[in-house]
């Protein structure tokens, strides 16, 4: 059968293509071709920059990799400040669905008011933190309510485990991890690390598949080891709290040193606050006062007028004064002795905390001299502490001094001090007239110190305070059980104004122990006792007692006094 | 020719299956790497937690409390102490044990 049409036969196909067109058709694939490849060129080469970029935004994140807070630790190694991993609680305000039911429960366990929760969340910010360093599982309670809009993130949050007995020495950071107060302020450099980086790309499910650069690795702030003990530091500032509480103060310090290295054993302050939970914090709260407040001192500054004078060649310990009849008048102004005391040896000055012995010996020095030797102990300059706010106190220059002057200031009144400065200028006594350098980090070496005065003159003094401590002086409260003790008291009254105030004190007490070779030195000061006693003697000393025992068991120093034995022992009967 | 050509094609089809595949697998490494990195991060900062809270049941003023309060103990003080001098020479190496004899 012939085909219908026949296809070969086509008259179509006989006549001849122009070959234009197949020309046509080849220029237009080159022409597409070279599009192709001048697009190429464009994106490779001439945008290149602009496409990589694009790309990874869409793909590549750059995730921080936060650096870890040093820990502060104890002269043991015990944890006095550690970061610990929280959540921060953060909310898109347009997400969230005010009328909630479940914000009630959000409150409630962020521990604040609905009302609060409510209006951060009204904000018309795109977000908002609702609570910053929230718990752990408190955070994990909040993310299985699955409130819509309430988003965390990973924070740390500084834990301080020793509470308000450590709270002055340590400080604490604000919730950006930035040290506020205290060793965390003073060291924030060292304690703050560095924050590291890694770009890398996620896949759909927000995976990483890959590193895009090198990772940046963190690096973690160093650990702080202080020279606090931190059984020391409780001790001392419960004993500090026990005696406020028991005499009405209204606050106090204690300072105690290691008189062979310098370290800085334990610095407690009352009042004081809790590190953990800093709400509604009072600048008396604050106050580390042990540094930051300078005061007259009172008769605690004697030993170092006797020592001057036996330095100069003035007196012997043996040398009577005329202290009778019980006052002195210097330039209209009269200086008088609690009780008078007739004919006292130097010893006895010291011992009875005789005003007008002291001044007697104090103006046959020159006001240089004076001067000069308070300088070299420490008076009038800035401790060589790196801490925020720590005082010089007040030491005029000699030029300026009055006669009336030059004698108040020998039993302590028309200078001032912190109570740090006295206890490390009372290293003198403790190292045979040595002033040691003092440090807050762990030393645990013998420190050489600088002379102040001759071995057997510091000698002399150091048996003058065991007086002072003992039986016949002004402190026999100081005394404490297995251990020789010898110190200074001071009743100071408080200037208010321009003058002194009528019933106002501060009670001191500055110290050594053991006598014989002294290991520490503890310096306590109460203000303001207002229950009836004032008397340093009665308000200070005891609380250096305690804390001796304590300080010195806890160092395991051996008794150097005998003791009665008080081991009673009970057979018990076997059972059977 | 042609064998030549089958077998460069199989073996660039192999090649290519062979990068996908390998590049999923570092991937899907990669990825199992960073999760047990970030669990490590986690159980370390568990770990200090752990520590900041043993430290926190074991501070001086939780000690003295349950001390003084629950167990009815006291401060110890030299009244009540039995010091022990320590040997004045190192202790003596111990004796080689001697047969026992009936």
């Amino acid at each position: 059968m012939k085909p219908a049409i026949s296809y070969h036969a086509s008259p179509l196909l006989a006549s001849k293509t122009p070959v234009w067109r197949s020309k046509f058709i080849m220029a237009l694939l080159a022409l597409a071709f070279l599009g192709l490849a001048g697009r190429a060129v464009y994106v490779q080469v001439l945008g290149n920059d602009f496409f990589q970029s694009q790309g990874e935004k869409r793909f590549t994140r750059t995730i921080e990799l936060p650096a870890n807070r040093g820990r502060v630790l104890d002269r043991n190694g015990l944890i006095l400040a550690s970061s610990v991993l929280a959540r921060s609680i953060w909310a898109l305000p347009e997400d969230v669905d005010k009328n909630d039911p479940k914000l009630k429960d959000l409150a409630r366990l962020l521990d604040m008011p609905l009302a609060d929760v409510r209006r951060r969340i009204a904000s018309d910010k795109s977000f908002v933190w609702i609570k910053r360093q929230v718990d752990e599982p408190v955070a994990k309670q909040i993310a299985e309510l699955g409130i819509k809009g309430i988003h965390q993130s990973r924070a740390y949050k500084r834990q301080y485990p020793e509470g308000e007995a450590a709270a002055h020495v340590v400080g604490f950071t604000n919730v950006e991890d930035v040290g506020q107060e205290g060793v965390e302020l003073a060291f924030n450099g060292q304690l703050s690390g560095k924050n590291g980086s890694r770009r890398v790309i996620k896949d759909r499910l927000g995976r990483i598949v890959e590193d895009v650069r090198e990772v940046v690795p963190p690096v973690d702030g160093q650990d702080l080891q202080l020279s606090i003990d931190s059984k020391v530091q409780f001790f001392a500032y419960q004993k500090l709290k026990e005696a406020i509480a028991q005499h009405k103060a209204k606050a106090g310090s204690v300072v105690v040193l290691d008189a062979r290295t310098g370290e800085v054993l334990a610095l407690a302050n009352y009042p004081s606050y809790n590190p953990n939970r800093r709400i509604n914090l009072t600048g008396e709260q604050l106050r580390n006062r042990a540094l930051t407040d300078s005061f007259e001192p009172g008769s605690t500054m004697k030993p170092f007028i006797a020592a001057l004078a036996l330095e100069r060649g003035l007196a012997k310990p043996g040398t009577p004064i005329q202290t009778a009849p019980g006052r002195i008048t210097i330039g209209g102004s009269t200086i008088t002795d609690a009780h008078p005391y007739g004919v006292l040896t130097l010893s006895e000055v010291i011992q009875k905390s005789s005003n007008v012995g002291t001044v007697k010996l104090a103006m046959q020095l020159e006001p240089r001299e004076m001067w000069e030797s308070y300088t070299q102990l420490g008076f009038g300059q800035k401790p060589q502490l790196p801490f925020p706010g720590a005082v010089s106190g007040r030491l005029r220059p000699y030029k300026s001094w009055r006669p009336i002057e030059q004698a108040t200031m020998s039993y302590g009144y028309g200078l001032s001090s912190s109570l740090f400065q006295l206890a490390q200028a009372y290293t003198v006594f403790a190292r045979n007239g040595e002033l040691i350098p003092v440090t807050l980090m762990k030393r645990d070496e013998e420190t050489p110190g600088v002379a102040v005065y001759d071995a057997p003159n510091a000698l002399a003094v150091r048996k003058m305070l065991e007086m002072a401590a003992g039986a016949q002086g002004t402190a026999p409260k100081a005394q404490t059980m297995g251990y020789s003790v010898g110190g200074k008291t001071g009743t100071a009254r408080k200037q208010e104004g321009k003058g002194y105030a009528d019933k106002k004190y501060r009670a001191w007490f500055v110290g050594l122990a053991p006598i014989e070779q002294p290991r520490i030195v503890v310096a306590v000061m109460v203000d303001e006792p207002s229950n009836g006693v004032f008397y340093g003697g009665l308000v200070a000393a005891p609380v250096f007692s305690e804390t001796v025992q304590q300080t010195l068991r806890i160092l395991g120093v051996q008794p150097d006094m005998n003791v009665k034995p008080q081991i009673v022992t009970q057979a018990v009967e076997e059972s059977f | 020719m042609m064998r030549l050509n089958l077998l460069l094609l199989v073996a660039v089809l192999g090649s290519a299956f062979g990068l996908v595949h390998t590049q999923y697998e570092s991937r899907r490494l990669y990825t199992a790497i960073d999760k047990a990195q970030s669990q490590a991060q986690r159980l370390e900062a568990d770990h200090e937690q752990l520590k900041v809270h043993k430290r926190e049941r074991a501070t001086s003023a939780r000690v003295q409390q349950v001390a003084g309060g629950q167990l009815q103990m006291r401060p110890a003080h030299p009244g009540i102490t039995q010091y022990v001098a320590p040997p004045a020479s190192a202790p003596a190496a111990a004796p080689t044990p001697v047969e026992a004899r009936p």
